[in-house]
C-alpha cells in the first residue's frame, strides 16, 4: 500500500498544478492553533469567490474546520470554524465547479464558503460527508446498531494518502499505471526471455551472422574488380589463374547467401516462436492473476479493456520481442558495420556515405512525427464514422420507425467523407516523404560519384580502385533499411512499453481478499451468521455500512428491504467475501469471516442475482458448473426443482442446447431458472437472493417464486427484494437504511411500529396493488 | 411544463445572507438550485428552478425577461453553476501511456489536465469546442481561429 500511496503523490505532482499534500509548516501551524488537534482529512479548494484559479485548503479536525490561503508574502491567512456551530452543509455542484458552504444558524451569513473544480470534488465530499454525518448524529445521537459518531472518533485514515488518493484517482482510472521510466518497463519485458536464454541467444546469433554475412558480397564484388578482372585485363594475371579466383568468389558469394537464409530461416523461426511463447506466458499469468483479483477491481475497470490486454496487447508484445527488439538492435549493429566498412574501405568518400545517415534517421523520426498527429486527426474522424454505426445498427427499427433513413445515410456519408480525407493527406504526406527521402538517399550516392569520379581518373596513391567504388555502390543500397528501423525505433518502443503498462498494471494489482496463513475450513457450513459493528466503505472514508449488528440462526430467512442506496447489496457482498469490511467483523459458524478459506467458503455459499449471468456452453454445463461432477438424475432433480426441466426439454436438443453468448437466446425468466437449478445443485449452506424475481411476468414470476421455495428450504438465505410480496416466507425482515439496519422483526412485528419504514414501503404497495 | 412557463412570469428571486438563491412565487418560497436546460445552445433562456429533492419549482424562459433584481440574482448564480475553464493558449499536448496531458493558459489561470486518449473534444451548438478532463472538468474553446498561431497548430489534430 505504501507503493500505492506515494504512486499517487507522485502522479499528483506530475500531472496537476497543485501540491501532494497539505504542507507541512501549514500543518503544524493549524494543530497548534487547534491546541495540538489532528487534522483528520483536507482538501483543496482551487477557485476563488472571482471564480478563478487560487488556493484555499480547507483541514477538517474534531473540533474546528481550518480554511488557510497564502497571501502575495507567504503568509499563511487562516480562519477556523467551529464544528458545533455547522447546522447544515449545502453542496451545489455546478457544470466544472462546485461550492460548499457551511451553513450556521438560518438566515445568518455561511459560516464558510468554498468553490472547487471537479479535480478536488472526491476529497472535498471526504470532508462533507464527515461533516454531515456529524451534523445528523451528533455527538450524543449514539443510536443502537449505529456506528460512533464521527465527531467522537478519527476517521481511520491518513489524510495525506487520502487526499493524494482522491485527487490521483480519475487519473489511475484513466492510465493504466503510473508512467514510470520506460527502460526499466522494457528490462521487465526482456526478463520474459530468461526461461528461453537458448533460443534467444540462437535466434541473436543468426541474426548477427545474417547482418555479418550481407556485408561479404559486396566486399566480394570489389575484389574480384581489382584483384582479378582488371590483373587478368591488365595481363598481369593469367587467365586460367583469374578464372579459378573468380569461380571461388562465386562459390564463396553462394555461400555466403546459403548462409545468409540458413541463418532467417533459423532467426525467423526461433524468434517468432519465441514471441509466441513469452505471449503465452504472459497471457497465462494475467488471466490466472485476473482470477485471482478482488470484484473491486473489475468494478474499477472495463472488461473491454482487460480483454484487449489479455489478448491485444500480449499480441503486440509478441511482435515487439519476436522481431521489434532483433530488428532495432541489428539495424544499429548493420550502421555501425556499414560505417566502419566504408571508413575502412576509403574514409573520404566514407565519410560522404555516412555523415548524412544521422540526418536520414532524424528525417524520418520528424517525419513519423508529423504523421502520428494526422493519424490522431483520422482516428478521431474514423470513431465518428464507427460511433454513426454503433448508434444506428442496434436502433435500426427507432431510425425507421421515425423515417430517419435519408438523415442517417447523410450522417454516415458527410462523415466517411471527411474521413476518407484524412487517409488520403496521410498517403500525400508518406508519397511524398519516401521518393524525397529516397532522392536524398541518391543524391548520396551522386555524391560519392561526384567525389569518386575525379579519383577514379587518378593515378598514383590518391587513386580509387573500380573495385573499391563498386563495393561503395552495392554497400549504399543496404543504408535505406537499418535508417527505416532506427527512424521508427521510438514509435516501436513507445507501443511496446504502452501495451507492457496495462499487462503490468494487471499483474502488479494486488488481490485484496488474501487468506489467512493457517485458513480454516468450515465442512460444512451450518449457515449461523453474525455481523458485529460492521463498517464497510468503498473507499476508505465515505461509510456504506455504518455500524451493522445482527445474528442470524441456520435455516433462517431473512429478508433485505429497504430503499435503493441503503447498503442491502453490500451486506450479502460482505456475506460473500467479495469485500471486506472497514471495521468490525463477520462470523460464520462463531468463526471470523477473514479466518476461513475463500475458495472452499465460497463453494457453500450460493448467489441467484437480479440478472443471472451463463456461460457459452450447454444447458447442462450451465447447471453443472458448480459441481462439474454431479450425476444426471442430479442435474433433472435440481432443474425440476427450478421449474426449468419443463422449457428446457421443448428445446429441441434439450440440456445439450448451447446458451450464453452467441447460443440459443432465454428469455430473462428462462435464464433465472437456469441459475436456480444451478444453485439447487451445488447444494449452498448459505444463500443469497438479490432481486431474483424483479423484471419478469406474473406468471414466469409464480413459477421462479416456487423454485425458491423448494430452494431456501433448510439453508440460511438472505433475500433482497423491491417487492415486498415475494419475502412472504422470510422468518424476519431486515430494513437497510443509510447504512444501518433501522428496523428488524416479523412482518407483524415491523407492521406493528407506528411511522415505521417497513408499514410504509407495505402502504405504499399495498395501495399500488 | 406549459404552467411553469407562465408562472415564470411572476418569479421573484433573491440571494438571502447564506449565499443560497430563493425563489418566491404565488406566496411560496422555496430555496432553488439553477440548472440551464441549453447551456451551450441558449445559455440566457430556459433555466430550471430546482428545489433540494431536484424538483422543479419553476422554469425561467427567459432570463432577460426578469425584473432587474431577480435577474442579478440568478444571472450570480449561474455563473457558479456554469463555470467552466476557459481557454485562451494551448502551450502543449502531450501523449502518454492511455492518457494525453495538456498544458493550457486559461481565463482563470493556467492549468495542466489530462484526457483519454480516445476522448475528443467536442463541438458545442452555439459554437466553439469543449474538452473533457478525466475527472469531469471542462475547458471550453469559444473560437479555436482567434488562439495564436502555435495553439491552433496544437489544437489541429483534435478539432474540426
Amino acid at each position: 500500500m505504501p507503493e500505492v500511496q506515494n504512486q499517487n503523490r507522485e502522479l499528483v505532482r506530475r500531472y496537476t498544478d497543485q501540491p501532494a499534500r497539505l504542507p507541512a509548516e501549514l500543518r503544524s501551524r493549524i494543530e497548534a492553533e487547534w491546541d495540538g488537534a489532528p487534522v483528520y482529512l483536507y482538501a483543496l479548494a482551487d477557485l476563488n469567490a472571482q471564480l478563478t484559479l487560487e488556493h484555499t485548503w480547507v483541514a477538517l479536525g474534531p473540533e474546528r474546520v481550518a480554511l488557510a490561503q497564502q497571501s502575495e508574502d507567504g503568509e499563511w491567512e487562516l480562519d477556523h470554524v467551529r464544528r458545533d456551530r455547522i447546522q447544515a452543509v449545502r453542496d451545489a455542484p455546478g457544470l466544472s465547479g462546485s461550492v460548499l458552504t457551511l451553513l450556521g444558524e438560518p438566515d445568518q451569513p455561511a459560516l464558510a464558503r468554498v468553490r472547487f473544480t471537479h479535480r478536488q470534488r472526491r476529497a472535498m465530499e471526504n470532508l462533507k460527508f464527515l461533516l454531515e454525518e456529524a451534523v445528523a448524529f451528533g455527538p450524543s445521537a449514539d443510536s443502537p446498531g449505529s456506528a460512533a459518531p464521527d465527531r467522537e472518533r478519527a476517521p481511520d485514515v491518513n489524510a495525506d494518502d487520502e487526499y493524494a488518493r482522491s485527487v490521483a484517482g480519475p487519473i489511475r482510472e484513466a492510465q493504466a499505471l503510473v508512467s514510470g521510466n520506460r527502460m526499466a518497463v522494457i528490462w521487465r519485458l526482456l526478463g520474459y526471455l530468461k526461461p528461453y536464454r537458448r533460443e534467444v541467444t540462437i535466434g541473436f546469433l543468426a541474426a548477427t551472422v545474417i547482418t555479418l554475412v550481407s556485408l561479404i558480397p559486396p566486399y566480394l564484388a570489389g575484389y574480384l574488380i581489382d584483384s582479378v578482372v582488371r590483373p587478368v585485363q591488365d595481363g598481369q594475371l593469367s587467365q586460367g589463374r583469374g578464372a579459378r579466383i573468380a569461380w571461388f568468389a562465386v562459390a564463396g558469394m553462394g555461400l555466403v547467401y546459403l548462409v545468409r537464409q540458413a541463418g532467417a530461416v533459423l532467426r525467423l523461426r526461433m524468434m517468432s516462436v519465441l514471441g509466441e511463447w513469452v505471449a503465452r506466458d504472459l497471457r497465462t499469468e494475467l488471466y490466472e492473476h485476473l482470477q485471482r483479483l478482488s470484484l473491486s477491481f473489475y468494478a474499477r475497470k472495463k472488461t473491454g479493456s482487460l480483454i484487449t490486454r489479455v489478448s491485444s496487447d500480449t499480441d503486440r508484445l509478441w511482435d515487439f520481442l519476436a522481431f521489434g527488439v532483433v530488428d532495432v538492435s541489428l539495424s544499429l549493429v548493420m550502421l555501425v558495420g556499414l560505417s566502419t566498412v566504408l571508413l575502412s574501405l576509403d574514409w573520404k568518400l566514407g565519410l560522404v556515405m555516412t555523415v548524412p545517415v544521422p540526418l536520414f534517421c532524424l528525417a524520418i523520426y520528424r517525419h513519423g512525427e508529423s504523421l502520428n498527429r494526422v493519424f490522431v486527426r483520422a482516428w478521431r474522424k474514423w470513431s465518428r464514422v464507427t460511433d454513426v454505426l454503433s448508434d444506428t445498427i442496434p436502433g435500426m427499427s427507432v431510425v425507421k420507425a421515425f423515417g430517419q433513413e435519408d438523415r442517417e445515410k447523410g450522417r454516415f456519408r458527410e462523415r466517411n467523407y471527411a474521413v476518407t480525407e484524412e487517409y488520403n493527406r496521410i498517403h500525400h504526406m508518406w508519397t511524398t516523404f519516401w521518393p524525397l527521402l529516397m532522392l536524398a538517399v541518391h543524391g548520396t550516392t551522386v555524391a560519392v560519384w561526384a567525389f569518386a569520379i575525379p579519383r577514379l581518373l587518378e593515378t598514383g596513391e590518391t587513386a580509387l580502385s573500380a573495385g573499391t567504388f563498386v563495393s561503395f555502390l552495392l554497400y549504399t543500397t543496404m543504408f535505406v533499411a537499418p535508417i527505416e528501423v532506427i527512424g521508427q525505433m521510438a514509435r516501436t518502443i513507445n507501443r511496446a512499453t504502452s501495451s507492457a503498462h496495462r499487462v503490468f498494471e494487471v499483474l502488479d494489482t494486488e488481490p485484496e481478499i488474501v487468506d489467512v496463513v493457517e485458513s480454516v475450513r468450515l465442512d460444512p457450513v451450518e449457515g449461523r451468521v453474525r455481523f458485529r459493528d460492521v463498517t464497510f466503505g468503498y473507499d476508505g472514508v465515505q461509510l456504506v455500512l455504518k455500524g451493522v449488528n445482527f445474528e442470524v440462526q441456520p435455516g433462517e430467512m431473512i429478508g433485505l428491504v429497504g430503499p435503493s442506496g441503503g447498503g442491502k447489496t453490500t451486506i450479502v457482498s460482505l456475506l460473500a467475501r467479495f469485500y471486506e469490511p472497514t471495521g468490525g467483523a463477520i462470523e460464520i459458524d462463531g468463526v471470523d469471516l477473514s479466518r476461513l478459506d475463500t475458495t472452499h467458503y465460497r463453494r457453500q455459499v450460493g448467489m441467484v442475482l437480479q440478472e443471472p449471468y451463463l456461460f457459452h456452453g450447454t444447458l447442462l454445463d450451465n447447471i453443472r458448473y458448480g459441481r462439474p461432477d454431479a450425476d444426471l438424475e442430479e442435474v433433472v432433480e435440481a432443474a425440476r426443482a427450478a421449474n426449468a426441466h419443463e422449457f428446457i426439454v421443448e428445446m429441441g436438443q434439450g440440456y445439450d442446447t448451447v446458451v450464453g453468448e452467441r447460443g440459443q437466446t432465454l428469455s430473462g425468466g428462462q435464464r433465472q431458472r437456469v441459475s436456480i437449478a444451478r444453485a439447487i445443485l451445488n447444494d449452498p449452506r448459505i444463500l443469497i437472493l438479490d432481486e431474483a424475481t424483479s423484471a419478469v411476468d406474473t406468471e414466469t414470476e409464480r413459477k421462479i417464486q416456487e423454485a425458491m421455495d423448494r430452494l431456501v428450504a433448510g439453508r440460511t438465505t438472505f433475500a433482497i427484494a423491491h417487492r415486498l410480496s415475494t419475502l412472504h416466507k422470510a422468518s424476519r425482515l431486515f430494513v437497510v437504511k443509510n447504512g444501518r439496519i433501522a428496523e428488524m422483526g416479523t412482518h407483524t412485528e415491523l407492521l406493528g411500529i407506528a411511522d415505521g419504514l417497513y408499514r410504509r414501503l407495505h402502504e405504499l404497495q399495498v395501495e399500488l396493488a | 411544463m406549459i404552467t411553469n412557463l407562465e408562472r415564470g412570469r411572476s418569479l421573484r428571486l433573491e440571494r438571502r445572507p447564506d449565499g443560497q438563491l430563493w425563489a418566491e412565487q404565488g406566496g411560496e418560497a422555496q430555496a432553488v438550485w439553477v440548472r440551464r436546460c441549453f447551456p451551450w445552445s441558449e445559455p440566457t433562456r430556459f433555466v430550471s428552478l430546482l428545489d433540494s429533492e431536484k424538483k422543479e419549482f419553476a422554469l425561467v424562459p427567459d432570463v432577460r425577461a426578469l425584473e432587474p433584481a431577480s435577474r442579478e440574482a440568478v444571472e450570480a448564480a449561474l455563473a457558479e453553476a456554469g463555470f467552466v475553464l476557459q481557454v485562451d493558449r494551448i502551450d502543449s499536448v502531450d501523449e502518454e501511456v492511455e492518457i494525453r496531458t495538456w498544458a493550457v493558459q486559461t481565463k482563470q489561470g493556467p492549468r495542466s489536465f489530462q484526457t483519454r486518449l480516445d476522448d475528443w473534444p467536442r463541438e458545442v451548438p452555439g459554437g466553439g469546442f469543449l474538452i473533457r478532463d478525466v475527472a469531469g472538468d471542462l475547458y471550453y474553446i469559444g473560437t479555436p481561429s482567434a488562439l495564436d498561431a502555435k495553439s491552433r497548430e496544437l489544437l489541429w489534430a483534435y478539432v474540426e
